[in-house]
């Protein structure tokens, strides 16, 4: 049996450091999405804690023979960034490419974030900026394939979308981020 | 098969994930080797691909874990990892065995004292099986000896009492509950001798420890001997 799936089964027979041990593999992974997604480090702590919440209380529900837990986690977390997302959608400017100039002062602010959580890799905070001004669909498609190393079928059944619009966002993504980057005078290597 | 710019766009992270087939991968190298925007976009996007594969996940807050198992299993006591033998520590150190521990101490305390060890000046040869027990031996002595001489001190001031106070003449005499040591002549004398003999002994021994603990002659010990 799956490792994480014979934690799940101990966690639903009440036992406290099974659910620990899920929640330590887990963190990291599920803290950067959300940071990747919204560039705000307290937001994606804040985020992390509803998600692991809301998997607590819906732990019952998950089925392994549907898919692997990291896939259902990472639905669950998708799907509190939509909702968060769509919360917070009034107190954003806009967010198509075009306008998001003003928003490029915040993410600069953003980026100095990252130095103060001790990120080592200057790539890591342009990256995020550059992230940050693209459209939510695209943005998730990019962070899940390049940054959280999802398989397509994976991303699919987060997204809850057919493949070929997986392949479509992902490639879109990848082009519009590298444009973004060449004008913020990045250059990945 | 010849393809343009767009098809180049739209078919590039195909080509970057080996998913287009011979024909096609041709196409594709053929336009992008004559067309230096596709070119300069086809390297771009895969330094950009290869950078982020690269990238490490972002360490996540200290104490993220910890507030995720307090808001979920409720909060719980921090402790520290211990290590070797303090890690037995919690498990004995628990009230309901706190009567255990006290009964312990006391029980070493007093076994210290009969022991008779003087840590101040303690010597390898005091902690011999063989001195111990002499210690015990004497500490035993010492306590009966101590024992003795209240009780007749107890005796002596009841007789000065009893005298100080006018006696009924229909009363008989008040006698003090007899020590078997004052009443040897009302026991039958044959079963008394070895009893008598072993009291002698013992009755020496305490002499000798009670003149030892008081040198001048105190009126308990003046009553003992005046008994013989």
């Amino acid at each position: 049996m799956d490792p994480d799936a014979q934690l799940v089964q101990q966690c639903l027979r009440g036992e406290g450091p099974a659910w620990e041990e899920l929640v330590k593999r887990h963190t990291r992974r599920v803290f950067n999405l959300c940071y990747r997604f919204t560039g705000n480090p307290a937001e994606a702590e804040d985020l992390s804690q509803e998600v692991f919440l809301r998997i607590y209380r819906t732990l019952p529900s998950y089925r392994a023979a549907e898919g692997a837990f990291p896939t259902w986690l990472s639905s669950v977390t998708r799907n509190l960034l939509v909702d968060h997302y769509r919360r917070t959608k009034r107190d954003r400017v806009t967010d198509s490419i075009e306008d998001a100039m003003p928003q490029l002062e915040e993410k600069h602010s953003t980026a100095r974030t990252p130095d103060r959580l001790a990120l080592a890799s200057e790539l890591s905070a342009q990256l995020q900026t550059a992230l940050g001004r693209l459209s939510p669909e695209l943005r998730e498609a990019v962070i899940l394939r390049d940054l959280q190393q999802l398989e397509y079928e994976e991303i699919r059944a987060v997204l809850q979308v057919p493949e070929g619009t997986v392949k479509s966002r992902i490639n879109r993504g990848r082009i519009e981020l590298a444009r973004v980057l060449k004008e913020m005078g990045v250059r990945p290597h | 098969m010849v393809w343009n710019c767009s098809q180049i766009e739209e078919r590039l992270s195909d080509w970057l994930e080996g998913r287009l087939t011979p024909d096609e991968a041709q196409a594709f190298s053929t336009h992008s080797a004559g067309c230096r925007n596709c070119q300069e976009l086809v390297e771009n996007v895969q330094a950009l691909v290869r950078g982020m594969e690269s990238l490490e996940m972002v360490p996540e807050p200290a104490g993220l874990t910890r507030k995720i198992l307090d808001a979920t299993l409720g909060p719980r006591k921090q402790s520290s990892p211990r290590e070797g033998w303090t890690r037995w520590i919690p498990a004995f150190w628990q009230p309901r065995l706190a009567m255990g521990a006290v009964t312990l101490a006391a029980i070493a305390l007093i076994a210290l004292q009969i022991s008779g060890l003087k840590f101040a000046r303690l010597r390898h040869t005091e902690l011999s099986p063989v001195s111990v027990l002499n210690n015990a031996n004497r500490q035993a002595h010492l306590v009966y000896a101590h024992t003795a001489r209240f009780v007749s001190d107890l005796r002596v001031v009841y007789e000065i009492e009893s005298r100080l106070q006018p006696q009924p003449e229909a009363e008989p005499p008040l006698q003090p509950p007899s020590l078997p040591e004052q009443q040897p002549q009302e026991t039958n004398p044959q079963q008394k001798s070895q009893s008598e003999r072993r009291r002698d002994r013992s009755q020496i021994r305490t002499d000798a420890l009670v003149a030892e603990l008081s040198p001048s002659p105190v009126m308990g010990d003046t009553w003992t001997r005046s008994s013989k």
